[in-house]
């Protein structure tokens, strides 16, 4: 067992370190938060993602041959774990979330195309999984892809497909038997978004941010789309929200609340005045400690998967545990700042009005890329080997 | 950084827990609770003829000189297997002198002793206790006043684990009055058999070996001092988050164990015509379970880290124990639950998991006096 990093890991991080120091200014912060409530990917953070391609730190620990550069995935998550510290709000993860899934399932041509795109940034996916009759029993999803001679012919609908309005293309789930068994009838497409036929619609969420529905009406795609076997896509898209559900930028989202908290009590001179109550310690202390726990499980999830190991139960124990200590977190931070902690902005707000924010996105860790409940089964039957029935 | 086992721990546990599961039966871990001594000599006769009694003490004295990690998981296999032996006491208060005597701070009695700990020839143990059932510097307040070139004790030790068939027995004392917390404390090397002490058994949750043992006038000799005098405390922090990993580490053993009992109990008993693991309420229990038991393992092992290499532990430790004291308290809780009415019977072997890692977790101070060091770490006092 080591815990600790190396003088090359502590080296890298200081590199990291002294880029974001450099390179990231409040105004591309601004930026981006505004981005993410609906304004797009803006100039300066289009600037800073290429800056960021041109050194490597995207898909980084990727074979070479695909635009990687067969780094360590320590290094990986040391980049997001500075990246999270320094509160930049760019989940560069979801430009690659989907690259596993097309290593391992796609043809070369697909290989070639998407990879080095995904690693400059230039391609980006949305997630087109959940639909409106079913997010977490996604196998029972009813949008149809029907073949003829030409390709294949889309129609369906799907909901929370969040940055379906920036992104380049869809990683799209539709039924292409309907008469197999659920699991079986299933495959994968990668659809450009400016097919014809695809219709965007925003849902705006308490956060502020955006995601979305999107129509698919007799959307026509050619058959090179599909990524790997016909009626094989289950198993390749599983394995990739598998692999999404784990890395440091996610526990960092988990613990940010929480060290805002610390941080506000630490230095604030209101916050000072609050943190003298030793009720009030015992509970920021107590939540130091899980938030540990939150550390300790990404870097479980990573030495794992590092080993070439495939985590049979660790991972979700990993998303239930975070996302719950968030929400933990949240509402013990609510009754510890009290009235102050509903301010949304202005000069009496902790924090300038990040508090409330945290509140809410903390409910949303709680189902986003599956809920706990699910988790929760999965652990039950993939890792204590619990019967079904 | 690999948070998981490499080969040699691997090699460490798997063997230690071999040597468990062949030798201590739960006929031996019951046996001890009718027994006078509540202590199975002859499995720790064993234990030191393998070796693991020096497991992590200095080769200079015969032992293995490995790091505190792999104690750490001796320790977990320990308390996987209840093991009716004062393999904590014993660790603690080798581990202390052997501190000691690397920072020249000890004379020849303390190299003997260790010596002894090693081969298993001495038994050792510690006190600290006393009224308070704190852990910090506070609670010691056997008086201790200069007599010749030694010390007469008075007042009372509580809790004190194995104290009647230990051979030495490391004393925490106050040997000036004037000083309340960290400052004027000093350890000393006490013969159990010395004349002015006398102890009384006491009965607990977990049906082990412990103590209240009074001093009355007894007479100590100079060459029993360890560590420096009044500045003991130097010595007894590091051995306090020594003494909070170990025994954080056989609470997570033992109730892991106990996690694996529950979770094997629910693919076999049948109920509504279905085994009970196959209901949502059980499965989602036990995740939980899983969850919380892995939390603190990985906590004890990262504050097991930080003592093998040398960094200061009293946050990790002070995490890990405020931590496992509770949520491993709350998995045996749900353990107990998914067997129903047979937890609460004497002749079936669940309860012998509760009883022994709950009263673990009543050790070694309260989670409320650990996260207060974690509040003071994080500089909010």
């Amino acid at each position: 067992m080591d815990f600790g990093f190396s003088e090359e890991n502590e080296a890298f991080r200081a590199g990291i370190k002294a880029f974001i120091a450099e390179n990231v200014s409040p105004a591309i912060i601004q930026e981006m938060q505004d981005g993410a409530h609906g304004a797009g990917i803006g100039p300066l953070t289009r600037d800073l993602i290429l800056k960021i391609g041109e050194r490597g730190w995207i898909g980084m620990s990727w074979p070479k041959e695909y635009g990687g550069r067969e780094a360590d995935i320590i290094d990986q998550y040391i980049f997001e774990e500075e990246l999270a510290r320094a509160r930049v709000p760019l989940n560069l993860g979801n430009f690659i979330e989907q690259a596993p899934a097309i290593m391992k399932a796609g043809t070369e041509a697909q290989k070639k195309y998407f990879l080095p795109r995904l690693v400059r940034g230039e391609v980006t996916f949305a997630l087109g999984y959940s639909e409106p009759s079913g997010g977490t029993d996604l196998a029972s999803l009813k949008t149809r892809a029907v073949e003829d001679d030409d390709g294949y012919v889309i129609n369906g609908q799907k909901v929370f497909t969040t940055r379906a309005e920036s992104s380049s293309h869809i990683y799209l789930m539709a039924r292409t038997d309907p008469d197999a068994p659920k699991h079986q009838g299933i495959s994968i497409f990668l659809v450009p978004m400016d097919t014809p036929g695809i219709t965007v619609r925003p849902l705006w969420t308490l956060p502020g941010g955006r995601t979305n529905e999107v129509f698919l009406e007799d959307v026509r795609v050619s058959k090179d789309t599909m990524l790997g076997q016909k009626n094989g896509g289950w198993n390749i898209g599983a394995s990739a929200l598998n692999l999404g559900r784990a890395g440091a930028r996610r526990y960092c989202i988990y613990v940010s609340p929480f060290e805002d908290l610390l941080k506000y009590l630490q230095t604030d001179e209101l916050g000072r005045d609050i943190a003298k109550d030793p009720v009030t310690q015992d509970k920021v202390a107590e939540l130091y400690c899980e938030a540990q726990v939150a550390r300790l499980f990404t870097m479980r999830s990573l030495s794992m998967v590092r080993r070439g190991q495939n985590p049979p139960y660790e991972i979700s124990s990993e998303k239930i545990w975070g996302p719950e200590f968030q929400v933990r977190t949240t509402e013990a931070a609510s009754q510890i700042l009290g009235a102050y902690h509903q301010l949304w902005d202005g000069d009496g707000a902790p924090d300038g009005g990040n508090f409330p924010r945290q509140y809410v996105n903390a409910m949303v860790s709680t189902f986003g890329h599956g809920s706990t409940q699910v988790m929760r089964t999965a652990i039950a039957r993939r890792g204590l080997d619990l019967p079904r029935d | 950084m690999d948070v998981l086992l490499n080969e040699d721990e691997e090699m460490i546990r798997d063997g230690v827990r071999r040597f468990f599961q062949a030798e201590c039966g739960v006929p031996r871990v019951r046996a001890i609770e009718d027994d006078e001594a509540r202590t199975d000599l002859d499995l720790w006769r064993q234990l030191a003829e393998l070796g693991w009694l020096g497991l992590a003490l200095p080769a200079a004295y015969g032992g293995g000189e490995a790091p505190f990690t792999q104690l750490t998981l001796l320790f977990e296999e320990a308390g996987r297997a209840l093991a009716p032996v004062p393999l904590h006491p014993h660790m603690v208060a080798a581990l202390t002198l052997a501190a000691a005597v690397e920072r020249g701070d000890c004379g020849p009695l303390a190299e003997t002793v260790i010596s002894g700990a090693c081969m298993g020839e001495s038994l050792l143990t510690w006190a600290w206790d006393e009224r308070l059932p704190n852990i910090g510097p506070e609670v010691v307040t056997l008086n201790a006043i200069a007599d010749g070139n030694g010390w007469r004790l008075n007042g009372t030790k509580q809790m004190v684990e194995a104290f009647e068939i230990a051979d030495y027995c490391l004393v925490a004392v106050r040997t000036d009055a004037s000083q309340t917390a960290a400052g004027g404390i000093t350890l000393l090397l006490v013969e159990p058999g010395a004349e002015g002490i006398s102890s009384t058994t006491q009965r607990t949750l977990g049906g082990d070996h412990q103590s209240e043992v009074q001093f009355d006038n007894v007479y100590v000799g100079g060459d029993a001092l360890v560590g420096r005098v009044d500045d003991g405390w130097d010595l007894a922090r590091p051995m306090l988050e020594r003494a909070m990993v170990l025994n954080c580490a056989m609470i997570v053993g033992a109730t892991r164990r106990a996690a694996e009992r529950a979770f094997d109990y629910a693919k076999e008993r049948i109920a509504f015509g279905h085994p009970i693991g196959s209901f949502q309420a059980i499965q989602h229990t036990c995740a939980d379970m899983i969850t919380w038991v892995d939390g603190a393992e990985l906590l004890t092992r990262e504050a097991a880290w930080h003592i093998a290499q040398g960094m200061d532990a009293a946050l990790a430790a002070a995490a890990a124990k405020s931590f496992a004291n509770e949520r491993c308290q709350m998995v045996l809780r749900e353990a107990n639950q998914i067997h129903g009415g047979y937890a609460q019977v004497y002749e079936y072997d669940q309860q012998l998991w509760y009883r022994r890692a709950a009263a673990w977790t009543m050790r070694l101070g309260t989670s409320t006096e650990h996260r207060r060091t974690v509040a003071r770490a994080l500089e909010l006092q």
